[in-house]
């Protein structure tokens, strides 16, 4: 394909990428040095990196920071464990393999406010949850600063751990039938060859999920927003939702974008081998 | 991996099985009950499973502005269309004759007229309109998504210099940054130009921050396709779009309705831009939280309504498409 063809293919795509995304990133920048409110908007105020150094002396912004990255360290690894364990065992059964996909796409499927909610109902003041907790263990759920962020957590795994099962149960179906053979040769028993041949086969796809993890749970905004909305003493705040309040309740426009831009640079602290990764394989592919 | 054999262990697998499924689909069965329990009994100390009298009173609260005398021939009306196209989404996987193409504009044609029937019918209350704005905003995106997405995706498949590398790794580099970088700009830039609580500024950016998953995941689907096939296209005579067109838009065009499906769920379920870029053109999942807070009794049940409702459509995408669901997620390129 010739350079000019491939310009017009990709051209709209581009177009809309650097309007939509490059240059809203620039503004983004340009709004952290400004004083701005929802009263200002049309004449921003520079106050250089005032903007910048309020944010990284906010004990709140560390809060949800600290948080943030409880959040990621409880919720990723759990989410590949439980998703592995489930896959290996739909990866057993053939009957009603349908059935038990479609169920469990669902929580990871559904409008993540709804599915909030949803779990919010059940561990409500009159749900089932909270109930069965009442007669079977004598424990009265109520929401406050320790519960809210433990299911919060506990709703990051409802709805991520899908996705790791869906894709490692898929790695399972494209796994070569020769080395396991092998090791039951050797004598392997079933740990054994999940943990030498089952498991380095999926290598690349752990990696992956937990990126895509680690990519979402360092933005996670809708369960927040759901879960601690009725009362913002919860403490649960995330990076995101702060940053969230900040422009929303507190009008702080250009704190905001400063902590956006801050929380930018943090992500792609995280980023840079993965894309230098990347960036090689795609080079040697082309 | 080989399958277990002891009948034990392959009982207790089926348990887990279960237990996982339950797990998962709970919140969604309690909420289905809620929905169609009155407030008091919703409210109850001890949680009822069985025994509550069954309304349609919130659903009837949260669709309609007027209470129906009457639910039957409504609720009648509305379950046979919920049927029908159930038993077409069925049918439509066993018939081979019939094509494709005929059955979605059938169902689109009743789609499309019942949306229209309804507010000439009763007097639908402001959630009516919050799901027309869903709907509107969501086809909105996947049609033109998934057009640039086709072409630049197609490009990248094809063009082997250095730019398409530089492309990509920069597209997925934004496809990881949090929502509030892009946002907090879109409503300086939106009010600044006009756009403001337009469909057509929550449309193109949702088309921005899904056009990175979009191009990867389509590029991946082109690769797939040997060139040699539009090279024959093009020996022929035809240009390189007309091939494009004409010969890779039909191979692949089970890989396309794939990406169309994800960006569908991704725009149907975008609440952070929608809540910030919309003041009265609310879509469903910003109305819907709104509900999360109520004081009075009946919020509890009517917000239950409203999330089934919500879901609904889902549920008829996923056994509709689950197979391209699955698909989509195997490929490994997925996630917006």
């Amino acid at each position: 394909m010739s350079r000019r063809t491939f310009f017009a293919f990709v051209s709209p795509s581009v177009i809309i990428m650097l309007l939509l995304m490059v240059l809203p990133l620039v503004t983004a920048v340009w709004l952290g040095f400004n004083f701005i409110t929802f009263k200002n908007l049309a004449t921003p105020q520079w106050v250089g990196l005032d903007n910048y150094s309020e944010v990284l002396s906010d004990p709140e912004f560390w809060a949800s920071l600290r948080f943030t990255v409880l959040y990621i360290v409880i919720t990723v690894p759990l989410e590949i464990l439980i998703g592995f364990f489930i896959a290996l065992l739909l990866d057993q059964v053939t009957k009603f393999r349908g059935v038990f996909i479609a169920a469990s796409l669902l929580p990871f499927i559904v409008t993540p406010v709804v599915g909030t909610l949803m779990f919010r109902n059940v561990f409500d003041r009159t749900g089932l949850y909270t109930y069965l907790l009442r007669i079977l263990f004598d424990y009265k759920l109520t929401m406050n600063t320790e519960t809210v962020p433990l299911l919060i957590m506990l709703h990051g795994i409802w709805y991520s751990t899908p996705f790791a099962m869906i894709t490692l149960f898929a790695g399972l179906q494209s796994l070569p039938q020769e080395p396991v053979e092998a090791a039951t040769v050797d004598g392997a028993n079933l740990f054994q060859k999940i943990w030498y041949v089952v498991i380095p086969h999926l290598r690349s796809l752990f990696i992956f999920i937990a990126l895509i993890g680690i990519m979402d749970a360092y933005r996670v905004f809708d369960s927040i927003y759901v879960l601690t909305k009725q009362n913002p003493l919860f403490k649960a705040d995330t990076v995101m939702y702060y940053n969230f309040k900040m422009a929303l309740s507190f009008g702080q426009l250009g704190k905001a974008n400063a902590m956006s831009i801050l929380t930018v640079i943090g992500i792609f602290v995280v980023l840079i081998p993965f894309l230098v990764i990347t960036y090689r394989q795609q080079t040697e592919e082309r | 991996m080989e399958r277990v054999k002891n009948p034990f262990l392959r009982f207790g697998i089926y348990v887990i099985l279960i237990g996982w499924i339950l797990y998962s689909i709970i919140p969604f069965g309690w909420t289905v009950l809620t929905s169609i329990k009155r407030p008091i009994d919703a409210n109850a100390r001890v949680p009822m499973i069985l025994g509550f009298q069954a309304t349609p009173n919130n659903y009837t609260e949260l669709w309609l502005n007027e209470p129906l005398k009457d639910f039957a021939p409504f609720g009648i009306g509305l379950l046979a269309l919920i049927l029908v196209l159930i038993v077409v989404a069925v049918l439509s996987k066993n018939w081979q004759r019939v094509s494709r193409p005929a059955v979605a504009a059938a169902i689109v044609l009743v789609l499309v007229g019942a949306l229209l029937l309804l507010p000439k019918l009763t007097n639908m209350a402001e959630f009516y309109g919050y799901f027309l704005n869903s709907i509107i905003v969501t086809v909105g995106t996947v049609v033109i998504s998934i057009s640039i997405g086709c072409l630049g995706g197609y490009g990248l498949a094809r063009y082997t210099g250095i730019l398409s590398v530089v492309i990509l790794v920069a597209a997925l580099a934004f496809r990881a940054l949090p929502r509030m970088a892009f946002v907090l700009p879109y409503y300086f830039l939106g009010q600044m130009t006009g756009l403001y609580d337009t469909y057509l500024l929550l449309i193109l950016t949702l088309v921005a921050v899904n056009q990175p998953f979009t191009l990867w995941m389509l590029r991946s689907f082109f690769m797939e396709v040997p060139r040699e096939i539009e090279e024959a296209a093009m020996m022929d005579g035809a240009g390189r779009l007309q091939s494009f067109l004409r010969v890779i838009v039909p191979i692949t065009w089970p890989g396309i309705i794939t990406t169309g499906l994800f960006t569908l769920l991704l725009a149907y379920n975008e609440f952070l831009l929608a809540r910030i870029l919309t003041q009265s053109n609310w879509t469903l999942p910003v109305a819907i939280a709104q509900y999360t807070s109520g004081e009075d009794a009946s919020h509890l049940t009517v917000a239950a309504a409203g999330s089934i409702s919500i879901t609904l459509p889902i549920i008829f995408v996923i056994i509709v498409f689950q197979k391209y669901l699955v698909k989509g997620l195997a490929s490994g390129a997925v996630k917006g």
